[in-house]
Formats: C-alpha cells, sequence, structure tokens
C-alpha cells in the first residue's frame, strides 16, 4: 500500500503563522527541559514539546525543506550520541558510588539555582534530545509508511 | 571493597553502552565486532564474579551513592553469579553461530538492529536478575519485553509480525498484573527494596492476610504470562516458531528463565515461606506445573513442523521448573534451578540446529526429514544429544534433572507426583525419537540421498558443539553444580 | 462499604482496570486491545499515584524560603513518570506493528487473522 501523500498547496496562512510560533515552542521546550530540577517538567515533558514543534514544522513546511536538515542518519548520530552521553554520565556516577570511591564528583550547588543539582541537568539535557527525536521518527514512520 | 562487586554493573552498562554504539556505524562488520567483543568480555567479567563470590559469600552492591532503602542496590549471590554465568555463556554461542545464520533470514538493513536488540536483551535480562530493587526490575522486565517482541518481528515476514502483535499485547498483560501487584505491595509497606518489604510484610501479615494473598496471585499470573506457565502459554508456539533460528533459541533458552527467577526472588525474598506456606499459591503453581508438563508434551506429539514442536517442548520443560517452584522444599527450588540451567543448554542447541537444518534443506516439516542424518549427520547427531537429554537419558544433563525432581518428590512426602514425571519422560520419548530414528535409519529414506551433501561446514558447527558439551559435562557431573545451587540458596532468601 | 467510598481514587482505579482488562481480552479489533491495554495501564498509575496523596499537603515544589506545612510524596509521581513513558512506547511499538498487520493481512480483527493463516 503506497502511502505517498499529495501535499496540498501552500497555505500562506499556516506559512507565516508558523513562522512566527514554532521559534517560540520550541523555546518554550528549552525552558521545560532546563527548569527540569526545579518546577515541574525535566526531560520528558520538554522532549515531547520539541518533537512536537518538528512534527509541526514538517505538516506546515512539507517535505523539502525539512529533507535536508532531519536526514534519517543524522537523526540517528544525535540519538546514539545523546544515548553515550547518558550512559556515560550514569555509568561513572554508579560505579564512584558504588564502590564508594573518593573522586571529583559534579558538585551539587544549592537548591533553587538554575545550575545546580549535580548532574540532573546534562541528563535532562540527553533525555530532552532523545525524547523529542523519538517522537520525531514515530510520527514519520506512521505518517509515511516508512523511516 | 574488592573490585570484582563491580562487575555485575559493568556488565549490564557495557551491554547497553555497545547496544548504543552499533547504529552509528552502520556496516554489518563492525556491529559484530562490538557486539561479539562486549559479549566475550562480559562473560569473562561474569566468570570472575562467580569465583568472588564463591570464595568470599554474597554481598550487596548500592548503584549510586545513595543507601539501601532510598537508593537502588544489587544483591550478588551464588545463584545470581551463576545465573550470569549461565547467561554469558549461552548469548555468547548463540551470537558467535549467528555471523554464519542470520545472513539466510534478514534482509541486509536490518542486521545491525538484531544485534543492538540482541545486546539489549541480555543486558535487561541480567538487570532482572540481578538487581534487588522492585520497580528497578519492572523496568527492566519492559526493556526486555520490547526486546524480546524486536528480535521476533525483525524478520519480515506476514506470520512474523502476527507472532510478534500476539507476543507483544500477551506480554504487556502481563507486565500490567505486575505492576499492579507493586503497587500493592508499595501500598502496604512504602519501601522497593526487596529486604526491606519483607521485614515490613511479616510484622503486618495477621492484618493484611488477604492483600497479600491478592498481591501473590497478580504476581503469579503475571509474571506466569511472560514464562509460559500452563494455560497462559499461548502466545509461545507462534513466537518461538516464526522467529530466525538465532532469536528462537534466545527466547526459548534466556527469556524464559529470567522471569522464573524473578518470581522464585519474589516468593522466598519479599515474602517469605512463613507467609506463602498458608496460602495456596504454591500447590496452585504444582498443580499447573505438572499439568503443563504433561500436555505441552502432548501438544508436542501432534505437531507437524519441526520448531512448532521443539516449542511446545519448552512449554513442558518450563512446567517441570514450576513443579519444582511449587514444591516448596529447598530441594524442590535447587531441581529447578538446575532444570533451568539444563533446559537452557538442551533447547539453544536444539533450535540452532533445528533452525541450521531447515535452511540448508528448505523443508520444514517433520515428514520430509526422512533420511536427512545421511545429508547432514553432525546437524543431526547435535539434535539427538538434545533430544536424548530431554527424555533422560543417563550421562546427559536431562537425566540428572529428572532424577534430582524424583528426589525433591520423594524427599517431599508427596510418592504420587513421581508418576508425573514418568510419564512425561515416556511422552518426551514419543516426539524426539521419530525425527531421529527416521532421520539415521531406514532404507527407502536413506536411498537417493548423497552422504554430507547439504552439511554446513564444521567451523560454523563449533558454537552448537560447545553448548552440547555443557550438556554432557553437566550430565557427567551434575552434582558439583547441584551442592553449588543448593550452598547458594539460604542466601536467595 | 463506606471504605471504598472514603478511598474513591483507588477504588475508581480498580474499576477501571477491570474495564481496560477485560476490553484486552474480550474485543476481537486489535485498536481495541491496544485501547484496552492503556485504559488498565492507566487505571494502575492512578493507583499508584493515589496512593501517595496525603490530604492537607501541597505539591513537592520549594516555592520560596517558606516551605509550606507538608508535602504530598513524591516518590509515586516519579516513578509513574517512568512507567508513563513506557506505556507510550510499548503503544507506539504497537501500533506500527498493527499497521504492517493491516498490509499484509488485510484485516485488523485478531480473530480472522488468526484463521486465515498460512505462510
Amino acid at each position: 500500500m503506497n502511502k505517498i501523500h499529495k501535499e496540498a498547496e501552500r497555505s500562506e496562512i499556516l506559512t507565516e503563522v508558523g513562522k512566527v510560533i514554532i521559534p517560540f515552542i520550541q523555546i518554550f521546550a528549552i525552558y521545560v527541559i532546563l527548569n527540569g530540577h526545579l518546577s515541574p517538567g525535566g526531560g520528558f515533558a520538554g522532549g515531547t514539546i520539541l518533537g512536537a514543534s518538528m512534527i509541526l514544522h514538517r505538516l506546515i513546511f512539507g517535505w523539502d525543506n525539512l529533507i535536508s536538515r532531519l536526514t534519517y542518519d543524522r537523526v540517528m548520530k544525535w540519538m546514539c550520541a545523546s544515548l553515550l552521553i547518558y550512559g556515560a554520565l550514569k555509568g561513572y556516577s554508579f560505579l564512584t558510588g558504588g564502590m564508594h570511591l573518593e573522586v571529583w564528583d559534579v558538585p551539587l550547588g544549592t537548591p533553587g539555582k538554575l545550575l545546580s543539582g549535580g548532574f540532573i541537568l546534562p541528563l535532562n539535557i540527553a533525555v530532552g534530545i532523545i525524547v523529542s527525536i523519538t517522537v520525531y521518527v514515530f510520527f514519520k514512520l506512521f505518517y509515511e509508511g516508512t523511516i | 571493597m574488592p573490585i570484582y562487586n563491580s562487575y555485575p554493573l559493568v556488565i549490564i552498562l557495557l551491554l547497553f553502552v555497545s547496544a548504543f554504539a552499533i547504529p552509528i556505524f552502520k556496516s554489518i562488520k563492525m556491529a559484530r565486532i562490538i557486539s561479539i567483543s562486549a559479549a566475550g568480555i562480559s562473560f569473562a567479567l561474569s566468570i570472575l564474579t562467580l569465583m568472588g563470590v564463591k570464595a568470599d559469600g554474597a554481598y550487596y552492591f548500592r548503584v549510586g551513592h545513595f543507601d539501601a532503602p532510598w537508593g537502588i542496590e544489587f544483591h550478588i549471590g551464588i545463584i545470581e553469579g551463576l545465573m550470569g554465568v549461565l547467561f554469558m555463556t549461552v548469548s555468547l554461542a548463540v551470537l558467535w553461530f549467528s555471523v554464519y545464520s542470520i545472513d539466510h533470514d534478514l534482509s541486509k538493513k536490518k542486521v545491525p538492529i538484531f544485534y543492538t536488540l540482541v545486546n539489549l536483551l541480555v543486558g535487561s535480562l541480567l538487570g532482572i536478575v540481578f538487581s534487588d530493587d522492585l520497580f528497578n526490575c519492572f523496568v527492566f522486565i519492559e526493556i526486555s519485553s520490547i526486546a524480546s517482541c524486536g528480535i521476533v518481528v525483525v524478520k519480515d515476514k506476514k506470520e512474523n509480525i502476527k507472532a510478534a502483535l500476539k507476543y507483544l499485547i500477551l506480554s504487556s498483560l502481563g507486565s500490567g498484573l505486575v505492576l499492579m501487584g507493586i503497587a500493592l505491595v508499595y501500598s502496604l509497606t512504602g519501601h522497593l527494596n526487596m529486604p526491606h518489604i519483607h521485614d515490613v510484610l511479616v510484622s503486618i501479615y495477621p492484618d493484611h492476610s488477604r492483600n497479600m494473598l491478592i498481591a501473590i496471585g497478580l504476581f503469579t499470573v503475571g509474571l506466569g504470562v511472560k514464562s509460559a506457565m500452563f494455560p497462559l502459554h499461548t502466545w509461545l508456539p507462534d513466537a518461538h516458531t516464526y522467529a530466525p533460528a538465532s532469536s528462537s533459541a534466545l527466547l526459548s533458552a534466556l527469556v524464559l528463565k529470567a522471569y522464573v527467577i524473578l518470581y522464585i526472588k519474589i516468593i522466598h525474598r519479599v515474602f517469605g515461606m512463613s507467609i506463602v506456606g498458608d496460602l495456596p499459591v504454591l500447590n496452585i503453581v504444582l498443580l499447573l506445573g505438572a499439568v503443563g508438563m504433561i500436555a505441552g508434551s502432548v501438544l508436542a506429539i501432534l505437531q507437524k513442523n519441526i520448531k512448532r514442536m521443539v516449542a511446545y517442548s519448552s512449554v513442558a520443560q518450563m512446567g517441570y521448573v514450576f513443579f519444582g517452584i511449587g514444591l516448596g522444599t529447598t530441594m524442590g527450588l535447587a531441581a529447578a534451578i538446575f532444570q533451568i540451567f539444563n533446559h537452557a543448554f538442551t533447547k539453544s542447541a536444539l533450535f540452532l540446529s533445528a533452525g541450521s537444518i531447515i535452511e540448508k534443506t528448505g523443508k520444514k516439516n517433520i515428514a520430509d526429514l526422512k533420511g536427512v542424518g545421511k545429508e547432514m549427520p553432525f546437524t543431526l547427531a547435535i539434535f539427538t544429544i538434545g533430544g536424548m537429554s530431554l527424555v533422560g537419558i543417563p550421562l546427559l544433563s536431562g537425566f540428572n534433572s529428572k532424577w534430582n525432581f524424583a528426589v525433591a518428590v520423594i524427599e517431599a512426602h508427596r510418592v504420587e507426583l513421581l508418576a508425573v514425571v514418568l510419564i512425561s519422560s515416556l511422552l518426551n520419548a514419543l516426539y524426539y525419537f521419530p525425527v531421529i530414528v527416521n532421520g539415521y535409519f531406514g532404507e527407502e529414506s536413506l536411498e537417493g540421498k548423497v552422504y554430507r551433501n547439504t552439511e554446513r561446514p564444521i567451523k560454523e558447527l563449533v558454537p552448537i558443539f560447545a553448548l552440547v558439551l555443557g550438556v554432557i559435562y553437566f550430565g557427567v557431573s551434575g552434582g558439583g553444580l547441584l551442592s553449588l545451587i543448593e550452598a547458594g540458596i539460604p542466601a536467595l532468601k | 462499604m463506606e471504605h471504598l467510598l472514603a478511598n474513591y481514587y483507588e477504588t475508581g482505579a480498580i474499576i477501571l482496570f477491570g474495564v481496560g482488562f477485560v476490553t484486552l481480552l474480550a474485543h476481537g479489533n486489535l485498536i481495541k486491545k491496544i485501547i484496552g491495554m492503556n485504559i488498565m495501564d492507566t487505571a494502575v498509575f492512578l493507583f499508584f499515584i493515589a496512593k501517595g496523596y496525603i490530604a492537607g499537603n501541597e505539591a513537592p515544589i520549594i516555592r520560596s524560603v517558606k516551605s509550606a506545612s507538608g508535602y504530598v510524596n513524591p516518590v509515586p509521581t516519579a516513578l509513574m513518570l517512568t512507567g508513563i513513558v513506557v506505556a507510550v512506547s510499548i503503544t507506539a511499538f504497537a501500533l506500527a506493528l498493527t499497521i504492517r498487520v493491516y498490509e499484509k493481512y488485510g484485516t485488523v480483527d485478531l480473530n480472522e487473522i488468526i484463521k486465515m493463516g498460512g505462510e
């Protein structure tokens, strides 16, 4: 079953509104990811919002615009790099904690400040990237039938 | 703290990180190198862990910087060490064999995904075995469900997708029930760490016995669906038949076992025999195990496809394990764990050799495989040794396993159950022997076949020979393993 | 009976669990089975999170220097976040498989697919 969708003609309202709204959605997503340790949100919720903005971009601006930026290879490389960074950070924390080693640890900081909380901030960023790419890949799989 | 304490965590991290490093390089050769080297290093680390635990005793390893009730801990005793060695041995042999056989079943694009999924699967199964925290076990259960459905569906045929969908839906049913059980236990005690839960449960047992009965029931049905206890096994024949040969070997040998180990840990570590002994749960598990032993074999006799017959035989052998758990005695538990070892080695050898026969001759039905012994003598020899082990011929590990069950039954003063063990051994013979006899003997079967016509080169059969060597080794010297298991059981509780 | 009405969150969660369970098993349509699975998982999340609620306390966020009198238990919320992510990923995987099944078999009814069988 072929799933080639005929792209509707460019609607000017959608294009103009999209050009203004999508950056705001992405800034909001980055805000939610970075404030994961201070207020509700974090990697999962922020990643979903970022993925939703990528889906919106793909729906409004069509295939030609996105084919050069979010190909399968590039997206997979970002996701694997994020997963490896996540694994390395977590592995360092687990092994030094479990073996009771006295090595350098990420400074904990004070509660309430943005750049504090030890490992939580880099981990939230990695999780945000992973979740957004996963949401986008699943949307492409359902919409077009192939990745 | 000795360095081998951290090896279980290093094994799991290594397997996960190597699984995520594979999609970066897109070539099949790099995927194989990364996957097999990670499995090889993990195999060496697991042996070092087992040697360390045998020398120094069981230990707790805290993961991260927080201690027990607030952080996650791993508990490594002799039984967990043995399981680690078993899982890494079987998965290393299957990965080695898959280098020669997986190209035949999958398209070229999907082979790296297969290696990613296998590494994820083995890593998460080891996580279920090692972890001492209930919710951590649940997360690893979910990872292993998705990975095991993945290795069924990575081959792209029509019936694979149907089998994987049935497996996924029934598997998530099981996970939902297990999560509800964890919710009940958490609401009773407020802890998620197994020894802490045990202390609280023992003290509040008289007031909340009905709650605990429901929780044990939910865990039994949930983990029973995932590890093919008798009436809940309906997903198993399709999933194990249509998967590629290496996937079937991994699914049947390893995936079912990790959930059984978790079930043993829940019954004996979280609840303990003082609570479970009053409830009728173990008797029901014993009954379902006994019925499974016989019904699985009866259903296997009726099958025409060779892999489907071996899959139903898996249901029967898992019935043995539940039979041993249901007996409730230490000897029964030791017999069940020995059967886990026996079945893992035997069934993986059987599935790999059956898959090899199907791949080389192109015929799937037993009726078409007459005389295949002349064309593929060594492969059918491996199948023969595996089959004879499951029937219970002495000098092979299956005989030791059935002997252990008989001793456990007599020690528990339930001699009438001995008949079940004997009848199921007899039924096993009824469906393994026709394949073997028709393969090697019979004049009209052998005419027209050329000797070693379609045989695999010996170099490709070496991994399956390694598994068969394990079967013979546990057959000849099973006593050492059994005493090791019995020494490890008190630490499990 | 008043116990059931006093803990109305947990009662509602168990009823939803039963609804989801029966939907998962009884209907033949694959999409309904996936919906039933989601209802069942959501019911467990509701049960777990409701068990962490303590009446009269606030959400566990430190807003300013003067903190509230007591906080709700944050552990079940964090655990269920993981559970929700797992449920979403299994739903996505099952839906992707359903699309492939529809392409190859032409129907989404599990009973008819089993009857069709074959290679």
